[in-house]
């Protein structure tokens, strides 16, 4: 576990702009730490998605503030926010896929843009994760001739790809392709042992029925905002 | 409230609206041709995913643009070279053939030509890859990855059309003579050798053309990739591809319009 006490993510009071973000304009807040999860069940995954990208940076605010690994996305140079954003691993539903490229760059795009990491390492190890997440290797083909299981199998070796320090899963496993979930949940644990923060959004909150390792937060976002849940064992 | 303003404010606002509306476009070109040569004069900006971006658009373009360039270069030269030679020595004027042949086909005609090509093979198919990646929602999620796509997709692509503008303006201009040489060649109305034909030629030109010419093939590449990518990038939920691409092909026939006839009375 890493001993790093700083948060990775925190939002105070941060109030989204509605017009840029679609959020409802409340201030949100959280905390979340090095190697803590957050499982957020939200059954409208465009605002799972408006939620990660404020989250990432990409929604000015009105007020408050949003800090990543303690730096303030609205007072970083554009430069640095754009490194900063590499650091982070995401699964998304909405636009996740660019067909202007094989699946393979698909997924190793992130890390070659941010990282001098040798190409041939990064298509190993993509590889090894592609393997351990059920995949026969590195898929080749555009992602939209892919099987809709195999395209959730390639975004989560994208997330993992390069020990990012937070990850932002929208739908990550869903009940069609539970067959990834022991992978996933393996793959969770060792980037949680790391020290990466994790937030997990789900429409289907029953999927973590099991998951009660130790540092999770279970919250709803609903319009009222982020709203603890009860744990239901 | 609008209503209480008195007419000429009224006027003012239309007129100020109309200008800005009008302007917004070629101010959005100025502004990033800027971020453009910004961006490349940085040795961080030239990152794998970048070069790999610039490396296929060169390919693209001028790779898959050589055929069309060829094809029309040899069409040219065989219906404007060949007649003016022809012509010209039937009208006693053969000693302006050289001259004629420099400032008509390499210094006006290359240029427009290849933009034309470079615009229907290149830059129309980055306008729609770049439009759907906008409606689609695919560059926000690029964005969401911390890969900026005005370095990754809007820089490579606007350096390599220009280079590629240039090239092919530059194999253009000699299949188009050497076609004209030919034909004339065949039917002994010119009895020279190719290179002192070609000699002549480039004796023709003035100095200020070697400057002229490279600077349009350049800057109408460089500018046709730039209006065409922001075309794309540019697009609203409610544009559709029929919306955007005649959007894009006015707008790029305009700048290849423009910069030639600009330059072609600056750089004359």
């Amino acid at each position: 576990m890493s001993d790093d006490l700083s948060a990775v993510l925190e939002l105070r009071e941060a109030l989204p702009v509605f017009e840029e973000s679609g959020l409802a304009s409340i201030p949100y807040s959280l905390r979340l730490m090095p190697g803590d999860c957050l499982l957020i069940a939200c059954r409208d995954p465009l605002r799972a998605t408006r939620f990660a990208d404020l989250c990432s940076g990409l929604t000015p605010l009105v007020s408050g503030h949003a800090l990543c690994l303690g730096l303030d996305w609205e007072k970083l140079a554009e430069t640095r926010a754009w490194a900063l954003r590499g650091r982070i691993g995401r699964v998304m539903q909405q636009g996740a896929w660019i067909d202007l490229f094989g699946t393979d760059l698909n997924i190793l795009v992130q890390q070659l843009h941010h990282t001098r990491t040798p190409t041939q390492d990064l298509v190993d190890e993509a590889t090894a994760l592609a393997r351990r997440f059920g995949l026969p290797g590195l898929p080749s083909l555009a992602p939209g001739r892919l099987s809709k299981a195999d395209r959730a199998k390639a975004a989560c070796v994208r997330a993992f790809l390069g020990e990012p320090r937070l990850l932002l899963l929208e739908d990550p496993v869903e009940q069609e392709n539970a067959d990834m979930m022991t992978a996933f949940l393996a793959e969770l644990t060792a980037a949680r042992e790391r020290g990466c923060g994790v937030i997990w959004f789900s429409r289907e909150p029953e999927l973590w029925h099991g998951y009660n390792a130790m540092g999770t937060q279970r919250f709803r976002l609903l319009d009222e905002g982020l709203m603890p849940m009860k744990q239901v064992v | 409230m609008r209503e209480e303003l008195p007419f000429y404010r009224r006027f003012l606002h239309r007129l100020g609206g109309l200008t800005r509306r009008q302007l917004r476009f070629t101010l959005m070109l100025v502004g990033a041709s800027w971020g453009v040569v910004r961006e490349a004069s940085r040795p961080t900006s030239w990152r794998r995913t970048v070069i790999y971006e610039f490396k296929s658009t060169l390919r693209q373009s001028a790779g898959g643009g050589l055929f069309s360039t060829l094809f029309t270069a040899a069409l040219t030269g065989f219906g404007i070279v060949a007649q003016a030679i022809y012509w010209l020595g039937i009208a006693g004027m053969a000693d302006t053939t050289d001259s004629l042949l420099a400032t008509v086909l390499v210094r006006e005609i290359a240029p427009v030509l290849v933009g034309i090509i470079l615009l229907g093979r290149s830059a129309m198919l980055s306008l729609t890859q770049l439009g759907q990646l906008t409606i689609g929602g695919e560059l926000r999620a690029l964005q969401a990855q911390g890969i900026d796509p005005f370095l990754t997709l809007v820089m490579p692509r606007a350096l390599a059309t220009m280079l590629a503008s240039f090239t092919l303006g530059v194999v253009f201009s000699v299949i188009a003579l050497s076609v004209g040489y030919g034909v004339c060649r065949l039917h002994a109305i010119i009895t020279m050798p190719l290179w002192t034909f070609l000699y002549d030629i480039v004796g023709a030109m003035k100095p200020i053309d070697y400057i002229g010419i490279p600077l349009k093939l350049v800057l109408s590449g460089f500018l046709l990739s730039l209006a065409t990518q922001l075309t794309g990038l540019d697009a609203t939920r409610s544009d559709t591809l029929a919306t955007l691409l005649p959007r894009g092909f006015a707008r790029g026939i305009m700048v290849i319009m423009i910069v030639n006839v600009v330059l072609g009375v600056a750089v004359a």
